[in-house]
């Protein structure tokens, strides 16, 4: 009994410490009410959404990174919110995790393996433990071989990728 | 003899007791349990989950929780329990308190090897316009891993609350009163820099932080035992920026960074303050938003490259005409980098997305490995942006009669305040208070509360479309000019625009706004009006300069007037400017006429 109205005093004062706060925020809020949504599953990465012709989760993507908005998983458990990974971890084999940073950089990777180098060229050769300058070769040289159509997923990508090399 | 024992119970008890109570006072200890200093009664945890607290009592008596602590390592097999707990475990242990082993934990195992952790670094991202909630920036963790590869491969631990679906201003008015619960998630630092970097067009910031691989082992420990429990989220005080405080507090006690900030905390303060703890920090580091990136590009390219660029983009016109091979792999990553940024920004249909991505790709794939252009590697430094809170004293005419001004504000920047490491264009003004004296009637008065006001001022260009709005709240001192009343208007007003860069210096624009407006000194109370306005702003590091001209149309021939307002600011350092306003109001033949100096400093 003692504890619970403790606890109901206790509250009721950390209120009070911050209403004024409150008002001023809540006008400034309440003004734009847009945006403001929450997400609770945001799907996979940027990259494979855009290379699979799901369009839908973008705005929910952009709801994300706001302070406020995310998902109700709990930590350890499925943290993140990744679609594609459900423990918001990079963990398992190296087939498992190129797919799932795949998943999540298509887009540039596509580029930095037609150009033959840059950041995720570096980060999927310390993901399969090659040399990263010959990693960055072989996707220059294959590049029809890895993107063969513009309609091509994150799995094939890996497919194609980890038959090379 | 059992009266023997019974006292030699007591005396046992009591020793250990006296020495629990010793050690209940670590500094350590109460971090790690989060107990803060509070106003009128004994210190109490942030932590709002009951699992988090072995003892009953647990929230608000560290001995007592110690006590449980010590008993659940030392005397139970509750392994399930004691996983939740490995950071006060190797404190009770480095402390001698206990003695048993550590049990196996797969979970917490498992947690740890995927992380692999090799390093902490703090990440700000600058302010996010398009969302109430970001306006200030934001702070996460960054776990750096020690795998093979690069820091992508590395996990961000992020404080936020979980909200569900909610609309905004539910979103708010939970957010401000601890509605939410707040928590932490991991996840990979390559979607971190994709949503901050590639979707909101957000710079990142790395501050990398200088921890023993004790202390960092801590961090991992101590990121388990909190990432199982809830609190009470609030957006101003117990928010992302103000957990990390109390994390790091509790891997290095001596940081005192929680108790720096009891009221509000800011994230970019926040910031400063770790980059303020001697031999905390190794080294900062940027990450340019993928808009800063195509910008810092183009502004390299030649002009054939730039024709070339333009016409691609715009027209989907993949003529490169006699550039060379460098020069146009140039143009053709930069181009990419935009055709992502407008499928992201759903200003390309997915087929167009495509078709254009890969076209762009296989060009580029013809051409030799390099291109002319650097990237972006150098930005300006948040924490070289002035200080948070402002006051300022000031002395000016008012219609002839002279006065003095105080002014003050908790947040955050003002147009006309030094934009260095901040967005120069945005205006996030909170809880802005002026009081006047003014000579003729000597009276001290509240001239102002600007409870808050936003402004943002980004150009629009062949490549970007930002729109620019600006809102505002505040009260203000007015004078009815027909009946020479004098009371307080309480008033909103704000409205959506357009701007565009006349030189990279000089930006003009123009606002539709609406005016709504309640006093009771008013004929009818209250007011609706309609507002264009056109201005300039020119911010030229050291001095920046804001003139403006509105037009309201209103319902009350009080608020129906024509406004001109001119503001100049100059720095004397850092955190030291003077600032010169005017302001001429004309109201149906009835002028209002000001001039003020106004000495500020930021703290």
């Amino acid at each position: 009994m003692i504890v619970s109205l403790r606890n109901s005093y206790l509250k009721r004062r950390k209120t009070l410490k911050k209403s004024l706060l409150t008002v001023a925020a809540v006008l400034a809020a309440g003004m734009f009410s847009a945006n403001a949504h929450a997400v609770d599953s945001t799907g996979c990465g940027l990259g494979s959404l855009a290379w699979r012709g799901q369009k839908g989760p973008i705005p929910q993507l952009l709801a994300v990174t706001t302070n406020g908005t995310f998902g109700n998983q709990t930590f350890g458990i499925s943290s993140g919110t990744s679609g594609c990974d459900p423990h918001g971890r990079i963990t398992g084999g190296t087939g498992s995790m190129a797919l799932a940073f795949l998943e999540n950089n298509m887009e540039q990777f596509a580029m930095d393996a037609s150009a033959g180098h840059g950041e995720t060229i570096d980060t999927l050769a310390g993901i399969l433990n090659v040399d990263s300058e010959k990693l960055g070769e072989i996707s220059k040289t294959n590049f029809a071989t890895l993107f063969p159509s513009d309609n091509v997923d994150a799995v094939d990508v890996t497919v194609n990728l980890l038959a090379l090399i | 003899m059992p009266i023997i024992v019974f006292l030699i119970t007591i005396l046992l008890s009591f020793s250990a007791w006296a020495q629990t109570e010793i050690y209940a006072q670590d500094s350590q200890w109460l971090a790690l349990l989060h107990y803060q200093p509070q106003l009128i009664s004994k210190d109490e945890s942030t932590i709002d989950s009951d699992n988090f607290f072995l003892s009953p009592v647990g929230k608000y008596n560290p001995e007592a929780e110690l006590a449980a602590t010590i008993h659940l390592f030392e005397d139970t097999t509750d392994n399930d329990k004691k996983c939740l707990f490995p950071a006060r475990y190797k404190w009770l242990k480095k402390k001698g308190l206990i003695s048993k082993p550590f049990p196996k934990c797969e979970e917490w195992e498992s947690f740890y090897d995927d992380i692999r952790p090799a390093g902490v670094t703090l990440l700000f991202t600058n302010a996010y316009m398009n969302n109430p909630a970001s306006l200030f920036g934001h702070t996460l963790l960054r776990i750096d891993t020690a795998r093979k590869g690069t820091q992508l491969l590395a996990h961000g631990a992020n404080y936020g609350a979980f909200t569900g679906e909610q609309n905004g201003l539910l979103f708010a008015i939970y957010g401000l009163t601890g509605g939410y619960f707040g928590g932490f998630t991991v996840k990979p630092y390559y979607q971190i820099v994709n949503e901050y970097n590639n979707i909101e067009n957000r710079d990142i910031w790395e501050l990398n932080l200088n921890l023993s691989p004790e202390e960092l082992d801590f961090t991992m420990a101590h990121l388990w035992e909190i990432g199982q429990t809830r609190t009470s989220y609030y957006f101003f005080t117990e928010n992302c920026s103000y957990m990390l405080l109390e994390l790091l507090d509790a891997v290095r006690p001596d940081l005192k960074l929680s108790q720096q900030f009891p009221v509000h905390a800011i994230p970019l303060d926040t910031f400063k303050a770790v980059a303020s703890r001697p031999d905390f920090v190794k080294g900062i580091n940027y990450r340019p938003s993928r808009q800063n990136k195509i910008i810092y590009r183009y502004k390299q390219m030649n002009s054939a490259q730039k024709e070339v660029y333009k016409d691609i983009i715009k027209n989907q016109n993949f003529d490169y005409r006699n550039l060379s091979e460098q020069e146009k792999a140039g143009v053709i990553e930069t181009a990419y980098q935009y055709v992502q940024y407008q499928y992201v920004a759903e200003k390309l249909e997915l087929g167009d997305y495509r078709k254009q991505s890969f076209k762009l790709l296989k060009e580029r794939n013809s051409l030799g490995k390099n291109d002319n252009l650097k990237e972006l590697t150098e930005g300006k430094n948040p924490l070289q942006a002035h200080e948070s809170a402002q006051t300022g004293i000031g002395i000016g005419n008012h219609n002839g009669e002279m006065f003095q001004q105080i002014n003050g504000r908790p947040a955050y920047t003002s147009l006309l305040d030094r934009s260095y490491g901040l967005l120069s264009g945005a205006e996030i003004n909170f809880l802005n208070i002026a009081a006047r004296h003014y000579d003729n009637s000597n009276k001290f008065v509240l001239q102002n509360l600007k409870i808050v006001g936003i402004t943002s001022i980004f150009p629009v260009d062949f490549m970007f479309r930002p729109i620019s709005y600006n809102i505002h709240a505040e009260l203000n001192r007015e004078m009815n000019p027909e009946t020479e009343d004098e009371g307080y208007v309480f008033e909103i007003h704000g409205g959506a625009g357009g701007a565009y860069a006349l030189t990279d210096n000089i930006k003009a624009y123009g606002f539709v706004n609406n005016h709504l407006g309640y006093g009771g000194f008013l004929p009818h109370n209250s007011y609706a009006g309609i507002g264009p306005e056109v201005g300039i702003y020119a911010d030229y590091g050291k001095w920046r300069l804001l003139a403006s001209a509105e037009k309201v149309f209103a319902t009350s021939k009080f608020a129906d007037k024509m406004k001109y307002n001119a503001g100049i600011s100059f720095d004397l350092n850092k955190n030291m400017a003077l600032q010169l306003n005017y302001k001429f109001n004309d109201n149906h033949g009835h002028n209002e006429e000001e001039t003020m100096l106004n000495w500020q400093i930021f703290y």
